[in-house]
């Protein structure tokens, strides 16, 4: 009896790995216009012209330069203004700080993926 | 007494901004899971003690598509997720033995002495085809704060055309927030 049972509990674990690639594939289609343009733009951080400079390597931190934090402040005010919230709001709220827009997008974005896979899992 | 306390209170704010802040794995590949080690160390004084890293699992997957927050050794725990870490190895002094303590355990808890000391400072990751246990042999490493003076890290694995990871922190309001991106 143990032994059905712990098989079952496998098989119900097996089962539910799949399931969750089945949804961070299908998480990927459902993604909004302004959550994909997000995803470009930190693409883009790894691209040859965008890498950091030697005078950035230099700078001995391991924050994101202005340079390249610039890189992902359009889609980022992009994906915050999808949400309802206008440019004055934004504006108000960040003082135009390009840190402060990213990581407020980068929550929306994660708030947003869990949104979906939540999504997915009720319709099952 | 008051102003003693009200500069007290103070400081333990200060501290506790001072201490790591969240680290966000956003895993962008479509075609790989993140399995990786994920650590976090002082940055400074002999030893750069204490380090901290994940045990239970050590390697903590990210499946393709997804970001994970870990906000703190404490509140980043969700029974069942293989995201999330259960127990972490405390290392207090250099040559000593890691104890092994749970995510709730009181030393660990945000504003407590190792959470103040310690900041995320590298992964130690291999990347796997989606969905399975193959690994992708040409993708891997060890990434992190290539400022940590105590761990020689870099903070960029080129591993194209399967992709590419990037270690880099963005801080606002007093808080850091440290990325790993992969790509």
């Amino acid at each position: 009896m143990k032994k059905l049972l712990l098989s079952a509990a496998a098989v119900i674990c097996l089962v539910s790995c799949n399931n969750e690639n089945a949804s961070a594939n299908t998480v990927q289609s459902m993604k909004t216009p302004q959550m994909e343009n997000f995803d470009k733009a930190f693409k883009s951080l790894g691209d040859p012209q965008n890498r950091p400079t030697e005078e950035e390597k230099k700078r001995n931190t391991s924050e994101l330069s202005d340079r390249r934090k610039a890189l992902l402040v359009p889609a980022s005010k992009e994906l915050i203004l999808s949400t309802g919230v206008t440019e004055n709001e934004l504006m108000r709220k960040t003082g135009g700080d390009m840190s402060q827009i990213i990581v407020w997008a980068t929550q929306i974005y994660m708030k947003k993926s869990d949104e979906i896979r939540k999504n997915i899992k009720s319709e099952k | 007494m008051k102003k003693l306390l009200s500069l007290l209170g103070i400081l333990s704010v200060s501290l506790m901004y001072a201490q790591g802040g969240p680290l966000i794995i956003m895993n962008q590949s479509v075609n790989y899971d993140y399995r990786g080690n994920i650590f976090a160390n002082n940055f400074a004084g002999a030893g750069c003690n204490p380090v901290v890293a994940s045990n239970n699992p050590t390697m903590l997957r990210v499946p393709a598509g997804t970001t994970v927050q870990y906000d703190n050794f404490r509140d980043q725990y969700i029974p069942g997720s293989q995201s999330s870490v259960a127990t972490w190895s405390v290392l207090l002094a250099t040559g000593g033995t890691p104890s092994l303590r749970p995510w709730n355990h009181p030393s660990l808890v945000p504003g407590g002495v190792i959470s103040n000391n310690t900041k995320w400072s590298m992964s130690k990751f291999q990347m796997f085809h989606a969905g399975t246990l193959d690994p992708e042999t040409y993708f891997y490493g060890n990434i992190g704060d290539a400022a940590n003076p105590c761990v020689n890290n870099v903070d960029y694995i080129n591993a194209l055309p399967m992709g590419d990871a990037s270690w880099f922190t963005i801080t606002t309001g007093g808080t850091v927030y440290t990325y790993l991106l992969i790509n």
